[in-house]
């Protein structure tokens, strides 16, 4: 089984190709599959029953390539099977040869058989649930086939969205099935049903009625005519359709005998095959009326196998066959007379039948059978149906008028195909290609020639339907089964159906006038609905504006904080609040608080900047006063830094504060909760601990290294992967700012103003600012602390490891000195301070830091690992050297190369795009 | 004297070597092109090699342990290979190879031709080292900076280029990150202050023991900020905002991965440090939220980059519900559909930029006749598309149905309305999908000539698309290779939902990380 499916999707994927170098010949080649699994099919219908096999593949979810063929499943499989190899060969001759979607049309029919083979031999109700879901989306494909055409479109949507929807429902049937039944085997299921809630059965019928086209559900399968007329005789008569109906019979010997289970399948099946044929009776279209023929059809299986008896079973299992037969038929022959005769309107087609004898017999044959004379096989099924349903006065009447319309509608689409019609020119006809007639006669001659098979055929079927646990009335399947009740309901029925076709007039004025639902308006209304509702609910969720989001975010910080205590329960309030352990505590404080409510008011952006800096002071001093000179110094550099680097940006870039669309009280209000959230959030955690926090250990640890600066340890050792991680952070932010600033141009090197300043006079510097913008006093400091600053910054570098330093103080240290010279003495004096390219410097020091964290890794234990030894140098002792200086020079040299490019993005190219009048 | 590597100490070479190689690209800087390409290509193919070691030595031996620096757990960082971190580790490696095959194809790196410094490059490297530093991190304060190393990257990436929609974009996405890691970083000082650690295995250890509303607190504040960072509503909306300007590269791994590694971050919290409790009904509840008002915009879009992003934040609630229904079944769910959504939502993205190139719009109403203009295109995008709205046999159904068992053998009427919106989210992706496909793909041609400029639909300041009939072979290459990833988890999905159920009993279990991190003589 498993060979034949993959040799399906082979073929299909092979079908473009196949086709673009064979055209229509390639159809040949794709109906091997189907044809070799109908080969199969025989065999394994003489082999003997049943055949199982079964191949693990997820057994986390149960879902197992489980195959297994019974009667109804080789029946199944035949139909399926026989009907794709003669469609193949139809649709070879009905495409036009030049088709460039001839490759797509192949490859998803034979993608289709496959599907549907898995489908009816599936024996795992999940697997079932992958090859149902295959083949809507084959189908999809196939109905949007021109997809140019909206109507086609339409369709191909409707039909997707309806079976779909269907399909999920049953899924969550399926999987609460098989969670009640410990198994998703569908043979064991049938075999020793479990109890299952009743919406997990309404959930699988669900399904099952979407994907059959059952009321309230059937709107798709007229809309899905838009397909090429083969699709429609394979997908939505003979196959596809089927498969709603398949599953019902399927799990029919499970919950057959339920009562909700037939509460809902006999009912709306039963007003499906009479709202079905009702509507056939008004079309003029002789697809659309099949289509609602269809409807009508399996509305009936679907009651006969909802019913839930052995009779039934019989019954349905016969009527499946029969209508495989006479349907694909039928719209074979459709697709005749539209490719012969050039329509398929009822009003426009005259005379077909005397030019098409052989057509018309193939037709009139296969409608014979639809309408359920003898001796065919709808007859004989018909008669068991009826006779199956004796108990059930309501479905038995249910079936008689239903039977009527069928009767009624077939002499319809017999006289719409092929009567000559007064006042209509007779319709000049094309000749029918053999490859589209001989498959059409073949299956209707079927619908003859298997009539006498029919009681071997119920005693074969009787191992599936043996396993109904309700007998239901006694009844037989034969060709002729006597006088009796059954022949007579039929009889009238056939009386009354004559009748209704010669009143079709007035039966077509009715029909328009009688209100029916339209469930495709209803389908549309609630597709338009949800689409006006999805616009609506992401225009209020959508704002598109930040300050939005961001008020979102502290409304949820707040709600973090009132969550925590409504769930967690009212904090211990006896929190040991100490005021202050030194008196520059509260003045710090203090200032830091000044600095936070000034910022809200101002308004000039530098202002804001200095504001926010006196914050970054203020936690410096903090830092301080704390006894960790480290971090100041850090934190002092840094800031200072960050004040150049805003005063650079803000030449060009006039921030407006804004106002947000809050109140001001509001949005105060809001501040203030955030404020309190996180103030109490960190009051609680400091009173909750009550072990040695890792600090500690981290200082005995560095000790016992023989670090003496537990800060510096930290940072390129104990820590170093986090230093690793955010120099490089810094790296990558400032190439991203500068490369925005650079965008416009293409060269990186700072050109040299042009001599609009050849001052003679001395100066102190490499180049100079025009006078007036120029401070000698600058100049003259920059010139000569440049040199001491860079070695004191080299010195910060190497002192990190015992003393107050480090490579990242170090590295701002020799960046606030080349900044100092730009200030100076302007753009080209940077260039002139440090000409080495930026990102090499950045590069180089990354480089650097995750080159040694690599050494550690092949020389030492693990990554980072610092390699050291104490080297005597002559003059300056025992030195300790290791890996992690070379680290921290890579940090060095990261920080060095960052505010660079920060000065020379920042500063340097903006004052030239500034100079050269650039705009913004 | 040989050196020995043990397995352990291969941990780490995800995130270092791509770090080095960022180093040396920027020091080489913009010369020698095909040596750059070179080197980014075999980083990345490296870091995928040595990720599935990884692999399967976390899956023969259990969670691996690398203490950085040789400085043991608590004191030093460690990173740690479990299942789960290995596996999306192998799939986010697989998946960042693949963009930078379709970057370096697409010639990203060539837009910046003459431009000071190439950037694109090492800023896809860091991102690239930050997302494995975040899966693989056993220290909260670490995982900080691993965002950091990401969200820089992500940064430089996103405004590649420098447009003005773009910068916008940026700003979005930059201060929705601050905002984020602001909360982060509280969310870290409260932690150290109430339990004095931050390596992730002591805290498994300390959080239980501390006063509920404490923890509430903490698992609260890291839950919003990593909530943002996966977008789930109500802390979604930037990210439709951001991400469809981007290069397509950078959308397609920031859809694929970055929101994923927020999810991975959730499930290791809520797993690792704070089972059960109050909050996983919270995160039913959201990731309810969140995958509805998520499709619901995806049915809204007429753009098929929106329309992605959409679809993007409603299937992290998937993920979020399959974390929120805290059973083993739950997790392996979710851990199952972050495999199969890092590589499907990435595929689309890259495909819809393959159609940005060909036809210069990706806005359905200006598309049309795709498959018949472009099969191989359609092709690709139908598969994934299909993958995407959980069409069976697909990854995205085997997700779908893995939450869905999970979700039902839950019980109760809150997993069971979760269920019936995953379905519905499920068909609503699906229609959003066919739309798209249905107008885009479908309906009349529109004919396109080669090196057509199209100027930009909204005033946006975007320098109008130039379309190019002359798609290069390593870009489908790379694209295809993206789709048949996907399409590989649903031949190898016993083995790999047997492993997503073994990394998710690793999770609940606790005791195999927590071992193995702070040693065996506890």
């Amino acid at each position: 089984m498993e060979l034949l499916l993959i040799l399906h999707a082979v073929a299909a994927v092979c079908a473009p190709w196949l086709a673009a170098r064979m055209g229509r010949a390639s159809f040949a080649v794709l109906a091997v599959p189907p044809a070799a699994a109908f080969v199969h099919t025989l065999w394994v219908a003489v082999r003997g029953l049943p055949m199982r096999e079964a191949t693990a593949w997820a057994p986390v979810m149960q879902m197992e390539l489980d195959f297994r063929a019974d009667p109804l499943a080789v029946v199944m499989m035949a139909l399926v099977t026989g009907i794709g190899v003669l469609v193949l060969g139809y649709s070879a001759a009905y495409l036009p040869a030049g088709d460039e979607g001839l490759g797509r049309y192949g490859g998803v029919m034979v993608a289709f058989a496959g599907s549907m083979l898995g489908l009816v031999t599936a024996d795992n109700l999940l697997l079932l649930y992958v090859f149902w879901e295959l083949t809507t989306v084959f189908s999809y494909l196939l109905i949007g086939y021109d997809p140019e055409s909206r109507v086609s479109r339409q369709a191909a949507m409707k039909a997707l969205a309806i079976t779909t929807s269907g399909g999920l429902c049953m899924l969550a049937g399926f999987v609460l099935t098989g969670q009640a039944a410990g198994t998703y085997r569908v043979s064991a299921i049938a075999a020793d049903p479990p109890a299952v809630a009743p919406v997990a059965l309404v959930l699988v019928l669900t399904g099952a009625l979407a994907k059959s086209a059952i009321f309230p559900f059937s709107t798709w399968l007229p809309a899905a005519m838009a397909a090429p007329t083969p699709v429609s005789a394979y997908l939505h008569a003979a196959a596809m359709v089927k498969a709603g109906v398949y599953l019902v019979a399927r799990l029919g010997p499970a919950f057959g005998d339920v009562a909700l289970w037939r509460a809902v399948a006999v009912p709306l099946g039963l007003v499906t095959m009479v709202l079905g044929g009702w509507r056939a009776l008004r079309e003029t279209d002789l697809k659309r009326l099949l289509a609602y023929g269809t409807v009508s059809q399996l509305g009936f299986l679907v009651a006969l196998f909802g019913a839930g008896t052995r009779a039934t079973a019989l019954a349905g299992a016969a009527m499946l066959v029969a209508h495989a037969l006479f349907k694909a038929t039928l719209f074979l022959v459709v697709g005749i007379v539209d490719h012969a005769a050039g329509s398929r309107e009822t009003g426009e087609l005259s005379g077909v039948g005397r030019a098409m004898p052989w057509v018309c017999a193939a037709a009139v044959l296969a409608g014979a059978s639809m309408a359920g004379l003898p001796p065919l096989v709808g007859f004989a099924a018909k008669e068991a149906a009826l006779e199956s349903l004796l108990d059930a006065p309501f479905a038995l009447a249910g079936v008689v008028a239903g039977s009527a319309l069928t009767a009624a509608y077939t002499l319809r689409f017999l006289w719409g195909a092929f009567a000559a019609k007064p006042g209509v020119a007779a319709r000049p006809v094309r000749r029918v290609p053999a490859a589209m007639f001989v498959p059409t006669a073949l299956l209707s001659a079927l619908g003859l020639a298997l009539a006498p098979a029919a009681s071997w055929y119920a005693g074969t079927m009787s191992a599936y339907t043996g396993a109904f646990r309700d007998p239901g009335h006694e009844t037989h399947l034969v060709v002729w089964s006597g006088f009796g009740l059954p022949l007579l309901l039929s009889a009238a029925a056939l009386a009354a159906g004559v009748l209704l076709f010669a009143a079709r007039e007035p039966v077509a004025r009715a029909g328009a006038v009688l209100p029916v639902p339209d469930s495709s308006q209803v389908f549309w209304i609630i597709v338009r609905g949800l689409d006006r509702f999805a616009v609506q609910l992401t225009g209020l969720v959508q704002r598109g504006s930040v300050p939005d989001y961001l008020m979102l975010t502290m409304l949820a910080t707040v709600g973090v904080g009132v969550f925590s205590v409504a769930y967690g329960g009212a904090p211990r309030l006896d929190v040991p609040v100490v005021a202050w352990q030194r008196p520059e505590q509260p003045v710090i404080t203090v200032l830091v608080a000044a600095a936070a409510v000034l910022a809200l008011f101002a308004r000039a952006s530098i202002f804001l900047a200095v504001v926010v800096g006196m914050l970054g002071y203020g936690t410096a001093l903090l830092f301080l006063v704390h006894g960790s000179p480290d971090l100041a110094l850090t934190q002092f550099l840094a800031e200072t830094l960050l004040l150049v680097v805003f005063a650079l940006v803000l030449r060009r870039l006039p921030i407006d504060p804004g106002r947000g669309r809050l109140p001001f009280p509001v949005r105060i209000g809001l501040g203030l909760a955030v404020g309190v959230v996180l103030t109490g959030a960190g009051m609680l955690a400091g009173s909750a601990r009550d072990v040695v926090p890792v600090g500690a250990h981290m200082a005995t640890a560095a000790r016992e290294a023989g670090a003496r600066n537990i800060v510096t340890a930290l940072i390129v050792d104990i820590r170093a992967w986090d230093t690793l991680g955010e120099s490089t952070v810094l790296i990558v932010l400032t190439l991203g700012l500068t490369s925005l600033v650079f965008l416009r141009r293409r060269s990186y090197r700072i050109e040299p103003k042009e001599a609009e300043h050849p001052s003679a006079e001395p100066h102190w510097l490499a180049s100079t600012l025009p006078r007036g913008q120029r401070v000698l006093a600058f100049d003259v400091v920059a010139r000569l602390t440049f040199h001491t600053v860079l070695l004191l910054s080299v010195f910060l570098l190497f002192v990190g490891h015992s003393g107050v330093g480090g490579g990242f103080a170090g590295g701002i240290v020799a960046g606030l000195a080349i900044a100092v010279r730009y200030l100076a003495g302007g753009r080209n004096e940077l260039g002139v301070a440090l000409p080495v390219h930026a990102g090499v410097l950045m590069g180089v020091g990354l480089t650097l830091s995750a080159g040694t964290a690599l050494i550690g890794l092949l020389f030492g234990s693990a990554a980072l690992d610092m390699l050291a030894t104490d080297v005597s140098v002559p003059l300056a002792g025992h030195v300790h050297l290791s890996t992690g200086v070379l680290f921290d020079l890579g940090v060095y040299l990261s920080v060095i190369g960052m505010v660079q490019d920060v000065l020379r993005g920042l500063g340097a190219e903006l004052d030239r795009q500034i100079d050269a009048g650039e705009g913004s | 004297m040989e050196p020995s590597l043990p397995v352990e100490s291969l941990i780490c070479v995800p995130v270092l070597l791509p770090l080095l190689a960022a180093g040396v690209k920027l020091a080489i800087g913009g010369r020698l092109r095909r040596l750059q390409s070179v080197i980014s290509l075999v980083t990345l193919g490296l870091s995928l090699a040595v990720s599935v070691v990884l692999l399967v030595a976390a899956e023969s031996r259990g969670p691996l342990v690398t203490y950085l620096g040789g400085w043991p757990s608590p004191i030093g960082i460690c990173l740690v290979a479990d299942r789960l971190s290995t596996l999306v580790l192998v799939v986010s490696s697989a998946v960042t190879f693949c963009v930078m095959a379709y970057s370096v194809a697409n010639a990203y790196d060539e837009q910046e031709h003459d431009a000071p410094m190439a950037i694109f490059h090492p800023a896809f490297l860091v991102m690239v080292a930050g997302v494995a530093d975040a899966f693989l991190s056993g220290d909260l304060f670490n995982l900080f900076v691993a965002f950091e190393l990401l969200l820089s990257g992500s940064y430089v990436l996103l405004t590649f280029g420098g447009t003005e929609a773009r910068i916008r974009a940026g700003a979005t996405y930059t201060l929705m990150a601050l905002a984020s890691s602001m909360l982060f970083l509280v969310a870290l000082a409260v932690t150290y202050g109430a339990t004095g650690t931050l390596a992730l295995a002591q805290l498994a250890e300390r959080f239980p023991q501390l006063p509920e509303q404490v923890k509430l607190l903490v698992e609260l504040t890291l839950l919003l900020a990593f909530a943002i960072k996966a977008a789930i509503f109500p802390m979604s909306a930037w990210l439709p905002d951001s991400y469809p300007t981007a290069p397509t590269p950078a959308t397609a791994v920031f859809a694929g991965l970055l929101t994923k590694v927020g999810v991975y971050s959730i499930i290791r919290l809520e797993a690792l440090l704070f089972p059960g409790g109050p909050v996983s009904t919270l995160l039913m509840w959201l990731a309810l939220a969140t995958m509805l008002v998520g499709v619901l915009g995806a049915v809204a879009q007429t753009d098929l980059k929106r329309m992605l992003s959409f679809t993007l934040v409603s299937h992290i609630g998937y993920m979020v519900f399959g974390v929120g229904l805290s059973t083993r079944a739950g997790l392996t769910g979710a851990i199952f559909y972050v495999v199969h959504h890092i590589t499907v939502q990435t595929s689309l993205f890259l495909v819809t930029g393959m159609v940005e190139r060909r036809f210069g719009t990706t806005s359905v109403t200006r598309l049309g006749g795709l498959m018949r203009a472009t099969p191989l295109i359609a092709v690709l995008f139908f598969v994934p598309a299909m993958n995407l709205s959980g069409i069976p046999p697909m990854s995205g159904f085997l997700g779908k149905l893995l939450l869905v068992q999970a979700g039902l053998a839950a019980g109760g009427w809150p997993a069971g309305t979760l269920v019936a919106a995953g379905l519905v989210t499920s068909l609503l992706t699906l229609y959003a999908v066919a739309k798209a496909w249905s107008r885009a793909f479908w309906s009349a041609p529109r004919v396109v000539q080669a090196g057509t400029v199209v100027e930009s639909e909204e005033d946006t300041g975007e320098d109008p698309t130039v379309t190019t009939t002359s798609l290069p072979a390593a870009l489908t290459v790379s694209v295809t290779a993206l789709v048949a990833l996907g399409l590989s988890f649903t031949v190898l999905a016993g083995p790999l939902s047997a492993l997503a159920e073994r990394a998710a009993g690793e999770l609940m279990a606790r005791e195999p990380y927590i071992t193995a991190v702070l040693g065996r003589e506890r």
